[in-house]
C-alpha cells in the first residue's frame, strides 16, 4: 500500500533542524485539519449539564486530531525519518479533470456522452497512452456501462442528452 | 446443539435458492475478475462493485456482496502468484513464494494449493461462526452502552497494533476517521454539523463515496506515477498441470491445518483480519520448517500457510461484525455501510429478528468457497489473459466504472466530485505513509462510539469513570491499555517490525 521514499540525498526545501521531513509535514497537515474541524464546529452547542451537545464529540475528536498531530510533527522533528516522496502532477490531475467532467456533464449530457468524455480525459494521465487503441475501448466501456447500469442493474440512469430526449 | 443445526438448515434453505444461488456465482466471479486486476486490492474492489448490489433484496444484496468479497481475495492471490504485484497486503507473502513456484514452471500446483488451502480454511471458519454466532450475541446482550464504548475502543487498538508501520500516525488516522464521520447531522439534535450548507453534506460523508475515493482513486493515481508497464514480469509460459503432486499434498497438508487456525483466531480479534494472519502463518510456517532455507525459493509451504490464515480471517471477520455489530476491519466496515444502505443495523439484534439474513449469508459462504473452488482453476486461462490488459487501457476504465458507481449511489455529481476530492487525500496520505485503512475503520465507529459515550454518559450521570467502575467495561479498557503499552515498547516494535521485514526479505 505505502510507497517506500527513497532516502536517497533529494534536494529538500526543508530546514535541516527538520529531521523527519515526510512526518513534519505530516503531523503539521493534521494539526492544520483539527484546527479547521474545531473552527467548523465552533458554532455547535456544547455540554448541557452532564448530556452532551451537537458539538461536543466533534470538538472532542478534533482537539484528540490536534494532540496527535503535534505528536507526529515532534516525532519528525526530533527522529531521523523518511524525505518527502516525490509528486508527480499528470496522473492527478487528469484523473481528478476527468472524474470533475464526468460529474458536470452526467446531468445535462447522459451517461453516454459523459463517460465517454471523461474516459478520454482519463487517458491523458499517462504518457503511454496510444489513441487508437484508447478510442476503441473507451467506446467498449461505454457501451458496456449504457447496458449494465440502466439495463441490467436496473439504475435510474439518463443514457442521452436531455436535449434530445425532448 | 440441536440449534446449531436448524440454523443451518435454515441458512442453507436461504442460500439454496436459485437466485440466492445465482448471485453468489455471480458476486464470486465478479470480484474475482476485478480481484484478479494488479493494484486493486480487496477494499477497492469491494467498494467499486458495491453500487451492484444496491437494487437487489437485502439477503441477495448481502449473499452478493460475501461472494465478491472472497473472490476478490482469490483473485488477489492469483495475481501475486503470477506477476508479483500483490493487490493487497494480505496476499504479499503469497507472492514471495508463489511467484517463485510459478517461474519454476510450477504454477499451477500453486494456485491449486491456495485454492484448496482457501477452500479448507473457509469451511472450518463457516462451521466456527455458526458454532459462536448464538452464544456471543448472548453475550452482546447484556453489554451496556460503557461496555459497547469500550468495546470499540479495544477494537481499534487492536487495528493498530495489529498493523504496519507506525503506532502513533495509525491513531492519528482513526481520529481522522471519527472527526470525518461527525459531518452532517446530529443523531440526537438534528443539528447540522460542519456540513457548510451543502445539502449533499447534510446525512454526512457517504461512506462508499470515502472508500472510492481512498482506495479506488487513490490507488489508480499512485499506480500512475511509477510508469505502469516497467516492473511488470508476468509469467510468460502457458500454465500447465495444474494438479500438485502427491507430495505437494503431503508437504502443504499440515501447513494448511496450521494457518487455517492461525487466521481463525486472529479474524475473530477486533483489528485483525487477513493481513497479519498471513503474515503471522508464513513466520509461523519458516520458524518451525526443518529447511527454512527453502521459503522464498518456491516452497509450497509459503503458499499454502498463509492463503489459508488469510481466508480463514476474511471468513472469522464476519463474527464480530454479526454478533456485536463491530466491524473489525475495513472490508467489514464496507459491508455495514451496504447493510446501513439496506436498512440493516448490523448487530445482536440482526441474529435474532432477521435470523434468515444472517444464516443465509453464512450459509452462501460455505457454497461461495466451494464455486470458487470449482469454477476458479479451470478459468486460470482467463485470468492470466486478463493480467496482460496494459495498464494504460485499464484505469481509465476503473475511473469510469468508479464514477458512473458513485453516482448511481444517490444519483448526486457532488459524491463523484467528493470521492475525487478523497482520491487525492488518498494521494497525499499514501504519499506520506499514512495507512488509509484505519481511516475508513474510525469513520464506520465513529457515530457509534459517540452514541454510546452519549448513552453512557448520560445513565451515569456525567460520571467518567463508569467505563472503569462497570466490570466487563473495565476489562476490555484495562486489555486495550495493555496492548497498546505494548506496542509503544521497543522490545515488542521490534518483534512486530520483525514480523513484517522478514517476510520482505
Amino acid at each position: 500500500m505505502s510507497d517506500t521514499p527513497s532516502h536517497a540525498p533529494v534536494k529538500s526545501i526543508m530546514p535541516k533542524w527538520v529531521r523527519g521531513p515526510q512526518d513534519f509535514v505530516g503531523g503539521i497537515a493534521l494539526i492544520a485539519i483539527a484546527l479547521f474541524a474545531l473552527w467548523a464546529s465552533s458554532d455547535l452547542q456544547g455540554m448541557r449539564g452532564f448530556s452532551f451537545g451537537a458539538g461536543t464529540a466533534p470538538r472532542m475528536f478534533a482537539f484528540l486530531l490536534l494532540g496527535l498531530g503535534i505528536a507526529v510533527t515532534v516525532v519528525g522533528l526530533v527522529t531521523e525519518g523518511a524525505h518527502l516522496a516525490k509528486y508527480h502532477w499528470r496522473g492527478p490531475l487528469f484523473v481528478s479533470l476527468s472524474i470533475i467532467s464526468f460529474a458536470v456533464a452526467i446531468r445535462p449530457l447522459g451517461l453516454v456522452v459523459s463517460a465517454f468524455a471523461a474516459f478520454l480525459i482519463a487517458a491523458m494521465g499517462t504518457a503511454e497512452t496510444r489513441w487508437k487503441e484508447t478510442i476503441i475501448v473507451g467506446a467498449c466501456l461505454t457501451l458496456g456501462c449504457s447496458l449494465l447500469f440502466p439495463y441490467a442493474l436496473g439504475l435510474p440512469l439518463q443514457l442521452f442528452p436531455r436535449f434530445m430526449i425532448q | 446443539m440441536a440449534d446449531l443445526f436448524s440454523n443451518l438448515a435454515l441458512g442453507f434453505g436461504v442460500a439454496l435458492t436459485p437466485i440466492n444461488l445465482l448471485l453468489c456465482l455471480v458476486g464470486a466471479l465478479v470480484g474475482t475478475l476485478v480481484g484478479v486486476l494488479p493494484g486493486i486490492g480487496t477494499i477497492a474492489t469491494v467498494a467499486m462493485l458495491l453500487p451492484i448490489t444496491f437494487g437487489l433484496p437485502p439477503v441477495g444484496a448481502l449473499i452478493m456482496l460475501a461472494g465478491i468479497y472472497y473472490g476478490a481475495q482469490y483473485g488477489g492471490s492469483t495475481t501475486s502468484i503470477l506477476v508479483n504485484i500483490p493487490g493487497e497486503a494480505g496476499s504479499v507473502v503469497t507472492a514471495l513464494d508463489g511467484f517463485q513456484m510459478a517461474k519454476q514452471g510450477r504454477a499451477g500446483p500453486a494456485l491449486a494449493i491456495a485454492a484448496i488451502g482457501s477452500f479448507f480454511a473457509g469451511c472450518v471458519a463457516t462451521v466456527l461462526i455458526a458454532v459462536l454466532g448464538a452464544p456471543l450475541t448472548k453475550l452482546a446482550l447484556a453489554f451496556g452502552p460503557a461496555e459497547y464504548f469500550s468495546l470499540m475502543v479495544l477494537g481499534l487498538i487492536f487495528a493498530v497494533v495489529l498493523a504496519k508501520g507506525s503506532v502513533l500516525k495509525a491513531i492519528a488516522m482513526i481520529v481522522f476517521g471519527l472527526l470525518l464521520s461527525m459531518v452532517g447531522s446530529d443523531i440526537e439534535t438534528g443539528a447540522s454539523r460542519m456540513a457548510f450548507n451543502i445539502p449533499e453534506l447534510a446525512d454526512g460523508l457517504g461512506f462508499a463515496t470515502v472508500a472510492m475515493g481512498l482506495f479506488g482513486f487513490a490507488e489508480i493515481i499512485r499506480n500512475l506515477d511509477t510508469g505502469s508497464e516497467s516492473d511488470r514480469e508476468l509469467v510468460q509460459q502457458k500454465v500447465t498441470g495444474l494438479m500438485p503432486t502427491a507430495k505437494d499434498l503431503k508437504d502443504s497438508a499440515p501447513a494448511i491445518l496450521r494457518g487455517t487456525v492461525l487466521g481463525s483466531i486472529l479474524g475473530i480479534l477486533p483489528g485483525g483480519g487477513a493481513v497479519i494472519a498471513s503474515f503471522a502463518a508464513y513466520t509461523l510456517e519458516k520458524k518451525i520448517s526443518r529447511h527454512p532455507e527453502r521459503f522464498g525459493r518456491g516452497a509450497i509451504e509459503g503458499v499454502a500457510a498463509p492463503e489459508s490464515a488469510n481466508n480463514a480471517a476474511a471468513q472469522t471477520s464476519f463474527i464480530p461484525l454479526l454478533t456485536l455489530g463491530i466491524p473489525p476491519n475495513a472490508v467489514m466496515a464496507l459491508m455495514v455501510g451496504a447493510m446501513t444502505i439496506h436498512g440493516i443495523v448490523p448487530g445482536p439484534q440482526v441474529m435474532q429478528k432477521q435470523p434468515e439474513l444472517v444464516w443465509g449469508m453464512i450459509a452462501s459462504m460455505w457454497i461461495g468457497n466451494l464455486m470458487l473452488l470449482v469454477i476458479n482453476l479451470p478459468l486460470v486461462g482467463i485470468w492470466v489473459r486478463l493480467l496482460r490488459v496494459p495498464y494504460r487501457l485499464m484505469f481509465p476504465c476503473i475511473v469510469i466504472f468508479c464514477a458512473i458507481g458513485i453516482y448511481s449511489v444517490n444519483n448526486a455529481p457532488v459524491d463523484v466530485v467528493l470521492a475525487g476530492a478523497f482520491g487525492l487525500i488518498g494521494y497525499w496520505l499514501i504519499k506520506h505513509d499514512f495507512e488509509p485503512a484505519p481511516l475508513l475503520l474510525g469513520m464506520v465507529l465513529g457515530p457509534l462510539m459517540e452514541e454510546n459515550l452519549r448513552r453512557a454518559l448520560l445513565i451515569s450521570r456525567g460520571d467518567w469513570s463508569v467505563f472503569l467502575t462497570r466490570p466487563l467495561s473495565a476489562v476490555l479498557i484495562a486489555i486495550a491499555a495493555f496492548l497498546l503499552v505494548l506496542a509503544i515498547l521497543p522490545s515488542l516494535r521490534k518483534k512486530r517490525d520483525e514480523v513484517f521485514v522478514e517476510s520482505e526479505n
